[in-house]
């Protein structure tokens, strides 16, 4: 029999020999493993709801759009409009090479990553050349311009309808365990882009991409290579951006440029960036899961959520410029990241 | 020789912020670099910090020619420099701050985070803001965002600092306690110093050679007190009238 005693701030769960502590106190609780536990058991408890689960799949899809995003934004101190011309590259390189050559995803996978990289190079000097409101308004006709690419060559891109019969993520034979296993998988992408996001951020680097985020110039004259690091910056979150496109394409079977380049994609992206904050990669993952509810919720009422989408990005930047983790971070604001902190080493 | 500058020129359209200048600076002094508004002191810095490129001329810096070099690479080489409005990162503790400067500036081989961290805390020590080290910049006063640029500009191993202006905008109190900050820095670091100021009450104590420019020209070098009676000086501070009635 299991006895519970409460000990000041603790619970303590006795069987036998076996004693478990739990501390009560809140700030405690802010452990990576008791999320990612209750995003597992929020998945297995819908295993037999296709509908949901396509529905985390998605939020997790905007969530791997938006970490590598929030680290570029940070790292090149320039605001990307068009991060979805990297999930066009990566999703149509993957839907390609599986269509017409009949690859299988991971081989795909290789060929996602370099095809990116290639892209990502060619632009990546762009964060060198173009600064403020010039580089977003490249970034923004990119995915525009790849749009009007997808329509004239039609005939390989399938502009309009887009591409279907790309090979599915996993395939076990039966559809609900699919749906199941590809959903998490893409937790599995989630976690891998938040840890390593997370590590860079957490190291010198991120100090590197907090400065030039800051004033780059300044951090130039301390001797920061600020170009040299801007492009790898650039050339890895755009990579990582691209395999969020290529998951995209192998779980969901199809991939079309209308539905991945145009701008409302882009706005439920920003949506997600603006509602986690600035520069803030656990509130992209929460803005990834708001944003993909909303949407499931605000197709019910019609075309209308058109309008609604960017209404609300606009409160949004009105009532709260850092997002709903820059509430939190104004009362806490020593733990910016990277939270450095000199500690006496109690003796 | 630690800094050599010769007939160093930098136009801005059909304006010569800095026409042919030329003067030596040597290990460990303090060279004073005065003028009146908008004499060319902080493009001649801008231009040995490599913001700016020189049009003509030549700055060797530990015999190496440094024209043309960005920023960070003479940075690495040993030559640091604080603004005249103070440019922290706003959104970055004060020892964030300091860290950038330690992991960027020259370089150190094996480096850990850990060891730049207190590093960083070592340069905030010394010029006495250990106990800011967790506040933002942007929650600093003035006098410690003056003392921040100069812990940011010493983490980065410096010979030579170029300090823009450190009196401006601080009360007689402060202003005195960074000038004999930066003394001490001196002594302890074994520094040199190019010094842009205004007061010339600071530049007479602190200085060991003072350096005039005027319209983009030197006009005058020397020790402070035979600088400040030098009529042309005058001349260039407070007209020609006033030299002239002087002079009678």
């Amino acid at each position: 029999m299991v006895k519970i005693e409460h000990k000041r701030a603790r619970l303590v769960f006795r069987l036998g020999d076996l004693k478990l502590e739990w501390t009560i106190e809140p700030r405690y609780w802010r452990n990576h493993f008791i999320a990612i536990a209750l995003l597992l058991l929020l998945i297995l408890g819908l295993s037999g709801k296709p509908d949901l689960l396509s529905l985390i799949t998605t939020a997790n899809i905007y969530a791997c759009i938006a970490i590598p995003l929030g680290w570029q934004i940070t790292g090149t101190g320039r605001m990307n409009f068009g991060p979805q011309f990297f999930v066009g590259i990566g999703g149509f390189t993957a839907a390609l090479a599986s269509i017409y050559w009949g690859w299988n995803p991971w081989q795909s996978l290789v060929l996602t990553i370099l095809v990116s990289l290639l892209f990502a190079l060619l632009l990546s000097r762009l964060t060198v050349i173009a600064k403020g409101l010039y580089f977003s308004l490249i970034t923004l006709l990119l995915p525009l311009i790849f749009l009007e690419f997808t329509n004239i060559f039609n005939r390989v891109f399938r502009g309009e309808t887009g591409l279907s019969g790309i090979a599915h993520i996993i395939d076990v034979g039966d559809i609900g365990r699919n749906y199941l296993l590809g959903c998490l998988m893409s937790l599995g992408l989630m976690l891998v882009f938040l840890y390593v996001v997370d590590k860079v951020l957490r190291s010198r680097w991120g100090v590197y991409a907090a400065a030039i985020n800051d004033n780059e110039n300044v951090a130039n004259m301390l001797g920061l290579n600020i170009n040299r690091y801007k492009i790898v910056t650039f050339a890895m979150t755009s990579v990582m951006i691209g395999i969020a496109g290529w998951f995209a394409a192998h779980y969901f079977g199809t991939f079309a440029g209308v539905t991945y380049l145009p701008l409302q994609f882009m706005l439920k992206v920003l949506l997600v960036v603006m509602i986690g904050g600035r520069g803030e990669i656990y509130g992209c993952v929460v803005g990834a899961y708001f944003v993909a509810l909303l949407e499931h919720f605000l197709t019910r009422i019609g075309p209308i959520h058109y309008i609604l989408f960017p209404f609300i990005l606009l409160l949004l930047l009105l009532a709260l410029p850092e997002g709903l983790y820059g509430l939190y971070r104004r009362h806490r604001y020593k733990e910016y990241y990277p939270t450095l902190k000199v500690r006496k080493r109690e003796i | 020789m630690l800094l050599k500058i010769e007939n160093v020129t930098k136009a801005f359209g059909a304006v010569k912020a800095v026409d042919g200048v030329s003067f030596d600076i040597h290990e460990g002094e303090i060279v004073g670099l005065i003028g009146p508004n908008g004499a060319g002191k902080t493009t001649l810095t801008n231009l040995i910090s490599g913001v700016y490129k020189a049009d003509d001329g030549k700055i060797d810096f530990l015999e190496t020619n440094i024209v043309g070099l960005p920023p960070f690479k003479i940075c690495h080489l040993g030559v640091s420099r604080t603004y005249q409005i103070p440019q922290p990162f706003p959104d970055l503790t004060a020892i964030a701050n300091v860290v950038v400067a330690v992991l960027c500036g020259k370089h150190r081989a094996n480096l850990s985070f850990g060891d730049a961290l207190l590093e960083a805390s070592h340069c905030l020590e010394t010029v006495g803001l250990f106990g800011k080290r967790n506040v933002l910049a942007k929650d600093l006063t003035l006098f410690e965002l003056r003392t921040l640029e100069l812990a940011r500009a010493l983490a980065t191993s410096p010979k030579l600092i170029l300090i823009d202006e450190v009196m401006a905008g601080l009360n007689p109190v402060d202003g005195l306690r960074a000038v004999r900050l930066i003394r001490r820095l001196k002594e302890e670091y074994r520094l040199t110093i190019l010094w842009i100021e205004h007061v010339m009450k600071v530049i007479m104590e602190a200085s060991d050679r003072v350096e005039v420019l005027s319209y983009g020209k030197k006009i005058a070098e020397g020790p402070p007190k035979t600088v400040v009676d030098d009529p042309i000086v005058i001349e260039a501070y407070l007209g020609k009238k006033y030299a002239q009635s002087r002079k009678t």
